[in-house]
């Protein structure tokens, strides 16, 4: 009963969280891009209910938006990578062969490759001047290519134990066809692995995006995520200085936490 | 007692305790901030390096760089003939290298002929390579040296600072030195300890032997935190170069410690791409070229926030090439332009732009939209580029900022010339417009706007290479100046780079280092390092 | 008991790539309505004949040869969807250990429905008509608790039970249970044979009943066939095979069993178990 009550508890606070970012116009007093600049680096006030920024710029306000920047997104990439790891994870364990042999090659070949030197390029081929929201989709749906091999090899291990399952010889053995047993079968056996990467990913990608604006790649000034505004508090003895600029970090740090016990019910329901 | 009290005692304690306290002798400590790459001052090339040099080498001539005038050093007196080719020098009698080997014009000649040989690749010789040709380096007594140069330089003595003469018969080679120190000790990656000179030449007023101090100690420290660290814990008694922030947050702990020098040289500065060939839009390149609309830019930033946001008011605003603080030089009739959004506007207008519904539109009807690239990592670049971004939203123009590598961002600016805007820092070492040559001729890889070019572009770029190579040739320093004045007039009409601001020049000195006087020129903290004393050290941590 | 034509004939030779001469040139016969026991000790390729009919080791890169006519047909002739529609509908297998036989992700309910949708598309209603019919038929609850069970929560006799449900759900011509009651306990193994009798005479169903357990052999087929290093060694009537095996590896086997003398006694299986 406990436990139930935390997941409801968990769910409120994502709700909450997710419509605070929806609603982020409604909800924040000010644009994220207004730069009071008659009082930068203020401490929290009532008209600043999280202070500013070293340009002025209302925290609070940027925090909201940058919840919708990341939350909607960041699970959008989570998504695209885990169903990337999940489809050729599964093939490669369940069909094995050459087709395991090259979905893997293609895994470690690209957990080898200098990411650096791909994004890079990429930024090299991309036009400067995209507007923000289009660097920001183009951003996650990045991560989501880029990030599948460590997922897809946790994948294709699981569904390699599978292949060789009495239940699956069972299955095939009652005239399921193939298509039907990798859905009805094998799937819900992956289930609780592609939620466990699906989990994972999300804050690893929320701070990945910071690092790729880095690289001209990420969400680009003024629009405010997670990741930018996680990266100012890189300067340590400025943040010990204002406690509450680490609202960012308690704010990820709480989704993914809720996410997390939130998991659990997810895998009981199938 | 309140703090203001403290601080009025301690000043008038050191005041009082001066003469009697203050003695000879003592351990200086600071840092440098990488690995000195040599210790032969021919070959310098880094800014580490370029520190022992100064500390450890003796120079024929000395740019004071409190007053930006010449000091004659090892030389005491030196004359530059009409053609500004041949250079003598008068030499000091009876000095000796820090080995005991007598200096005379041999170890001159021996160190220009090394300096000028091009195979020592010697990039201080490079300062002096006018034209095609040999340098001819005659000693026609021990104490007189003439040096004829292929070409006329301008500024001649002026580079002499930076040549180290070095012993042509010392076993010891180039650490036999002329300087007040030499380098005495040296751990890779640790630490570089310099000794005093005890054949120093210079002496004070009264006749005492200079430097007062007996030892520099230099210690290899990357790391901007754990310098300041160590320096609030007293390991430390001089911090040459801290930023907006440090020192910020330093001042407000202890503000006897922080010395504020002055504007700098450094400028950081906007420039749009004119380049002809470059893969934008007709349009866009259109809007570039034009004057209005550059000087329009210009005048809707408003740099006094810049200065004071971004870099906590230790920055002045820059409307020119050349930093006020460069007292001779300096273009003193220039007006500074005002921060105007309103009249920005009126000039858009006048150059054919529309304003509507807060956008601005050409005349095509294009809405003027253009991305500011700036190297990412260097923050304080990135919230310039953020301001600007929302100041031109004031004149209803739409800026994306993007920041990228160092490597890629050069590849755009150099080769690629796919980019619209650029944000970077113009570094300044040299007073003399000659310094800056490479930036205003038309054909320089580093002319960044529009570089190599083979003829000039438009009519004020050619008369900027016109002036500039005249400065370079003309006969007196008044002469040059003129010319230099009106480049740096066509600068401000142009505006071929909106100069943005020039930083302050920001230091830490400890209260126990008696006589520092921070200059904006290097080294800023230990430039007369000869003539500083070291007292007792007061505890830092009593002011926290 | 036996009609003219057999249900199954098999003629086998299986090699697998690493091991060749699993099986070599092994005849089964299996009629309607018959109860044929396949005896043999560990390795001697017992669940690789269970495979081998069911057509599903060139999975698993065996190579096999010979024939296997069943209800008049050459299995090892018909196309892969052919075939997928036979297994489950018309020769069905239960396996050895319920514990992984079951996927640990579906319910009970769902494992039963994915079997029964395999080969009927029909409505909720009906599926759920067969599946308590089965059920019914295995001795097991059918009601919705149970139904919403996921494996881990049935006891292992409960468990084979389920796996014997889906096997019969389609009522197959041919079952073959390979090792089923192996990993049962004594008590729960006599329910499981009992159980097999039951549907062997109510479904007029041939089992093929693959064991390494002579005793249980005994008590349930009606021929008994010995398996040795892939051959079989000799196939007869248990009374034949007890009374007098003729060949020496039967008659080792024999000996060995722990209560010898009531060999004759435990082969009228029928009259124990009825």
């Amino acid at each position: 009963m406990t436990r139930r009550r935390l997941r409801v508890i968990c769910a409120a606070v994502l709700c909450a969280i997710f419509g605070v970012g929806l609603f982020a116009s409604t909800v924040s007093p000010y644009s994220y891009a207004r730069q009071f600049r008659e009082r930068p680096n203020a401490a929290p006030s009532a008209s600043h209910l999280l202070g500013t920024d070293s340009l002025g710029r209302d925290l609070f306000a940027r925090l909201v938006y940058g919840t919708r920047v990341s939350l909607l997104l960041a699970p959008a990439a989570a998504l695209l990578a885990t169903l990337i790891a999940g489809v050729f994870g599964g093939l490669a364990g369940l069909v094995g062969g050459w087709c395991e042999k090259l979905v893997l090659a293609a895994a470690d070949l690209s957990m080898a490759l200098p990411l650096l030197f791909v994004l890079l390029a990429l930024r090299a081929v991309l036009p400067l001047d995209i507007s923000p929201i289009l660097s920001v989709i183009a951003t996650f749906v990045l991560l989501g290519l880029l990030g599948w091999p460590s997922s897809l090899r946790v994948v294709w291990a699981t569904t390699r134990n599978l292949r060789n399952s009495d239940f699956l010889l069972l299955a095939r053995a009652t005239g399921c066809g193939r298509w039907r047993m990798i859905v009805r079968h094998v799937f819900p056996n992956l289930r609780p692995v592609l939620f466990a990467q699906f989990w994972i990913s999300i804050p690893l990608f929320v701070l990945t995006e910071a690092t790729l604006s880095m690289l001209g790649l990420g969400v680009m000034e003024p629009l405010p995520s997670w990741g930018n505004l996680l990266r100012g508090l890189e300067d340590i003895s400025a943040v010990s200085a204002n406690l509450w600029r680490l609202a960012p970090l308690i704010l990820l740090v709480l989704v993914v936490i809720c996410f997390q016990l939130i998991l659990p019910a997810q895998e009981e329901t199938a | 007692m309140s703090s203001r009290l403290k601080n009025l005692a301690l000043i008038a304690l050191l005041a009082f305790a001066l003469p009697v306290r203050a003695q000879t002798g003592g351990e200086l400590h600071f840092c440098l901030h990488g690995e000195p790459k040599t210790f032969n001052p021919v070959l310098v090339d880094d800014e580490p390096s370029e520190n022992i040099r100064y500390l450890t080498g003796g120079v024929l001539i000395r740019l004071n760089r409190q007053t930006q005038a010449l000091d004659p050093a090892l030389a005491t007196s030196w004359k530059v003939s009409r053609d500004r080719r041949t250079i003598t020098f008068h030499l000091r009698k009876g000095i000796y290298f820090s080995d005991g080997t007598p200096f005379s014009s041999e170890d001159v000649a021996y160190t220009m002929r090394l300096l000028m040989d091009p195979e020592t690749h010697s990039t201080t010789g490079d300062a002096f390579r006018s034209g095609e040709g040999a340098v001819q380096v005659r000693a026609p007594g021990p104490d007189i040296v003439v040096i004829t140069f292929p070409a006329p330089i301008a500024g001649l003595e002026r580079l002499f600072d930076q040549v180290a003469i070095l012993s042509a018969h010392s076993p010891k080679k180039e650490m036999a030195v002329l300087g007040p120190f030499y380098v005495a000790d040296y751990k890779a990656g640790s630490y570089v300890l310099l000794q005093k000179n005890q054949n120093y030449w210079k002496h004070d007023a009264q006749g005492h032997a200079l430097p007062y101090i007996d030892s520099v100690r230099l210690d290899i420290q990357r790391n901007r935190d754990i310098e300041l660290l160590r320096f609030r814990r007293g390991e430390l008694q001089l911090i040459n170069r801290l930023d907006a922030e440090q020192f910020d947050r330093l001042q407000q702990e202890n503000p006897v410690v922080t010395k504020n020098a002055g504007t700098g040289l450094d400028a950081e500065e906007l420039w749009f791409n004119q380049v002809p060939a470059a893969p934008l839009p007709e349009y866009k390149k259109a809007w570039f070229r034009t004057k209005g609309f550059r000087k329009a830019i210009s005048m809707a930033i408003n740099r006094a926030d810049l200065c004071r946001i971004v870099y906590a008011g230790y920055a002045k605003p820059a409307y020119g090439p050349v930093s006020p603080s460069n007292q001779f030089w300096f273009n003193k009739s220039l007006e500074d332009p005002k921060y105007d959004p309103q009249a920005a506007l009126r000039l858009l207008a006048q150059a054919g732009f529309r304003y509507e519904n807060e956008s601005l539109k050409d005349r095509a009807g294009n809405r003027v939209e253009f991305t500011v690239v700036t190297n990412s990592g260097n923050a304080a670049r990135e919230k310039i580029a953020t301001m600007i971004q929302q100041d031109l939203t004031q004149v209803g123009i739409k800026v994306n900022v993007v920041t990228l590598d160092f490597p890629s961002l050069i590849e755009r600016i150099t080769r690629t010339f796919d980019y619209d805007a650029c944000i970077l820092g113009l570094v300044n070492t040299d007073l003399d417009p000659n310094g800056q040559m490479n930036v205003w001729l038309s054909s320089s890889e580093n002319h960044q706007w529009n570089p190599s070019q083979k003829a000039p572009a438009t009519s004020w770029e050619a008369e900027i290479d016109k002036l500039m190579r005249e400065q370079a040739a003309a006969a007196t320093e008044k002469e040059r100046k003129a010319k230099f004045d009106r480049v740096q007039q066509i600068a401000a009409e142009q505006q071929p780079f909106i100069y943005l601001i020039n930083k302050d020049v920001l230091l830490a000195v400890s209260p126990s280092v008696i006589g520092a006087v921070p200059v904006v020129l290097n080294p800023p903290g230990f430039w007369n390092v000869e003539t500083l004393r070291l007292g007792p050290a007061p505890e830092l941590g009593v002011q926290k | 008991m036996t009609s003219s034509a057999p249900l199954l004939s098999a003629r086998l030779s299986v090699d697998y790539r690493n091991k060749p001469g699993v099986l070599r040139n092994i005849v089964v016969e299996i009629h309607r309505g018959e109860i044929v026991g396949l005896v043999g000790e560990s390795g001697s390729g017992k669940s690789t004949l269970a495979l081998a009919l069911l057509q599903l080791l060139q999975l698993k890169g065996a190579k096999v040869q010979g024939e296997v006519i069943f209800q008049d047909e050459d299995l090892l002739h018909k196309s892969e969807s052919q075939l997928r529609a036979m297994r489950g509908r018309q020769m069905s297998v239960v396996l050895q250990s319920p514990l992984t036989s079951l996927n640990p992700a579906l319910r009970v309910g769902t494992q039963l429905k994915e079997a029964w949708r395999a080969h009927v598309k029909g409505t909720k209603e009906e599926c759920l008509s067969a599946i308590r019919t089965a059920l019914n038929s295995v001795s097991l609850p059918d009601d919705d608790e149970f139904l919403r069970r996921r494996p881990s929560q049935l006891s292992v006799g409960q468990g084979q039970r389920v796996i014997i449900a889906m096997a019969i759900l389609h009522r197959p011509a041919l079952l073959i249970a390979d090792e089923a009651t192996s990993a049962l306990d004594t008590i729960t193994q006599s329910e499981i044979l009992s159980l097999f009798a039951r549907l062997n005479r109510d479904l007029d169903m041939a089992i093929l009943y693959i064991s390494h357990d002579l005793l249980s052999v005994a008590a349930l087929c009606h021929r008994v066939a010995i398996l040795r290093d892939g051959e079989i060694v000799e196939c007869d009537s248990p009374d034949v095979i007890f009374d007098a095996p003729r060949h020496p590896y039967t008659q080792r086997l024999i000996a060995a069993l722990p209560g010898a003398c009531f060999g004759k006694t435990l082969s009228r299986p029928l009259e124990i178990l009825s």
